[in-house]
């Protein structure tokens, strides 16, 4: 168990040798365990527990971070002096500016119905085993096959000199699989990841063994099957998966308020969004564009961000208009806004910045059978394999993985490799039609530097897109 | 013995005295320093020290691989990861560590890195070698990276290791959509050069000013070893035994074919001076070079023992970490430092060459359709200048290399005579050292 002590004498010791605008002490604890199957054997087994702590200083000079592998009255100290050091030396022209936030004492965590602590690595391979047995039930011809499952429990203590303290408590895990099928001598790949907060018992929820006996049968008939899109126009039709890439590469990454004020530039970049922009119009009156990590056993679940902030769900896109920025304390204040939740941090030893959680494409009204009839000559892409962004996030590419023409209304066959090269506001302004199931895949988010990734869930209902190019 | 393989070898007699038949402990001691700026100010400077173990035993067929975070408790913990092995399922792959009487080279360092005063002055002077050539807007990271570790196993490996180094990333804005972008990795601290650096950053964003949105069609790239770092990066990905048996590579039985131009010879020398370099890997065994596509011929994968025996094949001492990292599996057979053999042209000559083509910066977000056909797309970032008849006519934007990776290596018809050591952030991944390059006719694509 932590010591919530140590935290408390860092922060007086602190306050006595010097006055900074802000400290935050964070002490955390985990354990993890992960389990990998390669062709139906044991790949890896390994396991761990870790306890840490950082102290983040905020002077007018500058921000300093300082962590360790350790929780200790000395090393707090130690660590408090060095961010202190730290934070003065940056010799910044303007003053750091911090939004004024409610201090928060809570106390949150997530329950688990099966303990993640009481699951044996016994049980880790009988569920891995499971599933490539459930998928190879297709008969299906299946390379590779390496299945992963971690999963962790993280106990943390926040504590900050404006007086927040918050502790938690959050069971995570994920499975995550790669398989090529291959049919006539060709391949295609299908890499998978499923999350949850939570205990064990998400794994029964999750129904991933049929889900992949079905995803190897699709992408066997697409290579028997599928063929190329002809270069044009069509309508599409973007399933749950596709929406929610593009509700965060195109929606979430561009509204992190430190990548529009810069603080990004030479890693993951900026963003096409300016903080003028608020209010704009980015695409039509049918996209909505959410994240909230308040989602009960969503993969990104928080109840308070790494700063004390109370989570709540954000608008980032509402109704077609750029409505809000993600924001930790240092975006908002310099904006003269409130924070909004947005700070997270991956592990102790990494400094917290503007993160996403859940984001979603809001629901509609449409069914999905009635949105496949609306549609006279297009495309439906389910999945998809390759994708990317520029750093303004202004130009991506999804590459189909399951796709099926349609024509008159109906699914006509299966399409391969159907790739969308298309701009943020084309995308969101091509939206005309949203169906009403929201459906979430699991994924981990990379940013900042040193690398952070981080649980997020990303998705959406189906979309549909009126004349779109295709290639 | 000095102090981290002393505690490495304790970790690994703790092990055997528990009935482990085999074990490799690897105990690190790292700090890192880094400044992050943008905008021309610091936004943050971090210090991070970690000091911990990775730790693999097997028992009986059982293995089990831990981090051991607090060597307080070490000999406890690898009671109980013993414990844990015994206990859990029997791992098929598992095929050994390396053994034998190993012999190790010695490494140098610069030790004046480790005693730096005011790393702040480096950046303040990148900002300053920027602001000063004409760029206003700038930012970017300035690392300072201590590491020392030593390993012990119960098959004879028992060494130690150390490496400081600094490496420097500086972008540089002229216009909201012009950007250059420079890195500098040094192990020496008389081969840093800030100022040089956000100067050379502050050229390519004035070059980039004005770009007008790329054409879709086949051209001739020249680019730069910063955008080399990420497509060599996953070049050597695909080269592991463990990317090959999980269909994870175009590589696949290609030992001995064709797969890239004459021009190219891909090497990865981790004894090389460089911010990667390392004597031995992640089982002790003693690094070698290893040559992985010969003037074009694909000649070896990468392995650890049990990739190698499961392939029929010898160890390449390139064991990866014994505990999965965020990019890597564990104990997955990796490069280490990545060298791209240079040509005997200069840059400038590259690009008189060229009829119809692109000058590229830097490139990031490089994607797979499909690993093992090599179907990639990848976004050119920063300077992107348009070649005409040999000349630089201007800039462009919004354009997308998208095409096949072996094809890309087939295209590449000559290297600059000049190379340089490349890293940044997770992109232009693991450090490299890497010249200039021209590939013929890759597709070029662009949102419409």
């Amino acid at each position: 168990m932590i010591d919530e002590d140590i935290a408390e004498h860092t922060l007086d010791r602190a306050a006595a040798q010097d006055v900074p605008v802000l400290m935050e002490v964070k002490l955390e604890s985990s354990r993890k365990s992960a389990l990998s199957i390669k062709s139906g054997l044991v790949h890896s087994v390994s396991s761990f527990t870790d306890e840490g702590m950082y102290v983040r200083v905020v002077m007018d000079e500058g921000i300093g971070f300082a962590s360790a592998n350790r929780i200790s009255k000395q090393t707090g100290a130690d660590l408090a002096r060095r961010a202190t050091r730290l934070a003065k030396s940056g010799k910044r022209r303007e003053r750091v500016k911090l939004s004024s936030e409610k201090a928060a004492t809570a106390k949150w965590s997530v329950a688990q119905r099966q303990k993640l602590a009481d699951v044996s690595n016994d049980d880790r391979l009988r569920y891995l085993k499971s599933l490539d047995s459930e998928m190879m039930s297709a008969r299906v011809k299946v390379q590779g096959r390496y299945f992963e499952t971690v999963d962790s429990e993280t106990h943390g203590y926040f504590a900050s000199s404006d007086g927040a303290r918050v502790r938690s408590m959050v069971p995570r895990l994920m499975m995550s699989c790669l398989n090529t099928v291959s049919s006539k001598g060709e391949t295609e790949q299908s890499i998978r990841e499923w999350g949850a907060t939570g205990g064990w018992e998400k794994t029964v929820e999750w129904a991933a063994g049929a889900a992949l006996a079905e995803e190897v049968r699709v992408l066997k008939e697409l290579i028997d099957k599928g063929k190329p899109v002809k270069s044009g126009e069509y309508d599409l039709i973007c399933g749950p998966e596709v929406a929610g890439i593009a509700a965060h590469e195109s929606c979430g990454h561009p509204m992190e308020a430190d990548r529009i004020l810069g603080r990004e530039m030479s890693q993951a970049g900026k963003s096409f969004v300016s903080p003028k922009m608020l209010g704009d119009r980015i695409g039509s009156k049918q996209a909505t564009v959410i994240d909230d990590p308040t989602v009960p056993g969503s993969y990104g679940y928080y109840e308070y961000d790494d700063e004390g902030v109370k989570a709540r769900p954000r608008f980032l896109y509402k109704k077609g208009i750029i409505n809000e920025f993600l924001h930790n304390r240092e975006t908002a204040g310099k904006l003269r806004l409130k924070s909004n939740a947005s700070s997270r941090s991956s592990v102790y030893g990494k400094e917290p910045i503007v993160r996403m959680a859940n984001t979603f494409v809001a629901p509609g009204d449409l069914g999905e059978d009635e949105m496949v009839r609306s549609v006279k000559n297009g495309v439906l892409m389910k999945s998809f394999t390759e994708w990317n962004i520029d750093d303004k996030r202004y130009n991506q590419k999804y590459t189909s993985r399951e796709a099926y023409f349609i024509r008159d209304g109906e699914l006509a066959g299966p399409a391969r490799g159907c790739v969308l090269e298309i701009t943020t506001p084309r995308f969101w302004g091509s939206m005309d039609g949203v169906s009403r199931k929201v459906e979430l895949t699991a994924a981990e988010c990379g940013k900042g530097d040193p690398m952070q990734g981080i649980a997020v869930h990303t998705g959406g209902p189906m979309l549909r897109l009126r004349g779109v190019h295709l290639k | 013995m000095s102090r981290l393989k002393e505690a490495a070898s304790e970790l690994v007699d703790v092990a055997l005295e528990e009935g482990a038949k085999d074990a490799v402990a690897e105990v690190f001691d790292s700090s890192v320093d880094q400044i992050r700026y943008s905008n021309s100010m610091v936004d943050i400077s971090n210090h991070s020290r970690a000091v911990h173990a990775h730790v693999l035993v097997a028992v009986g067929g059982r293995t089990m691989a831990s981090d051991v975070r607090d060597l307080r408790k070490g000999a406890e913990t690898v009671r109980l990861i013993v414990k844990h092995a015994r206990a859990s399922p029997v791992n098929e792959d598992y095929g050994g560590i390396a053994s034998g009487k190993f012999k190790y080279r010695r490494s140098q360092l610069d030790k004046r890195i480790l005693s730096l005063r005011n790393p702040a002055n480096y950046v303040l002077d990148a900002i300053d070698g920027a602001v000063s050539t004409g760029a206003p807007d700038v930012g970017g990271t300035f690392f300072v990276r201590d590491s020392k570790w030593g390993i012990a196993s119960s098959k004879g490996a028992l060494a130690e290791d150390a490496n400081a180094s600094m490496d420097l990333s500086v972008r540089a804005f002229t216009q909201p959509e012009a950007s250059g972008h420079a890195v500098l990795v040094a192990t020496n601290l008389d081969k840093m050069r800030a100022r040089e650096t956000g100067a050379r950053a502050a050229e390519l964003a004035i070059a980039a000013k004005n770009p007008v949105s790329g054409e879709e069609g086949r051209f001739d790239l020249v680019m730069e070893p910063f955008f080399l770092g990420g497509i060599v990066g996953a070049t050597g990905g695909m080269a592991s035994g463990l990317a090959v048996e999980l269909g994870m590579s175009m590589f696949a039985k290609r030992i001995g074919k064709r797969v890239a131009s004459d021009a190219v010879t891909l090497v990865d020398d981790p004894m090389r001076r460089s911010m990667s370099r390392r004597m031995f890997d992640h089982e002790g065994k003693p690094a070698k070079r290893n040559v992985v596509i010969s003037n074009g011929v694909l000649k070896t994968y990468l392995h650890n023992t049990s990739t190698a025996k499961r392939m029929k094949a010898k160890s390449t001492a390139s064991t990866g970490p014994l505990v999965a990292s965020q990019f890597s599996m564990p104990s997955e057979p990796m490069m280490f430092h990545p060298v791209l053999e240079a040509g005997d042209l200069k840059v400038e000559e590259l690009v008189e060459d060229v009829r119809d083509g692109l000058y590229i910066n830097n490139t990031w977000y490089t994607r797979f359709q499909n690993y093992s056909t090599g179907d990639f797309s990848t976004i050119p970032r920063d300077a992107v200048l348009r070649i005409r008849n040999g000349e630089i006519v201007g800039a462009v934007k919004n354009v997308r290399v998208s095409d096949n990776l072996m094809r890309f290596w087939k295209g590449i018809d000559a290297m600059s005579k000049s190379s340089e050591e490349i890293y940044w952030w997770d992109e232009a991944a693991p450090p490299a050292h890497l010249p200039a390059a021209r590939a013929r006719k890759m597709k070029v694509t662009r949102s419409s």
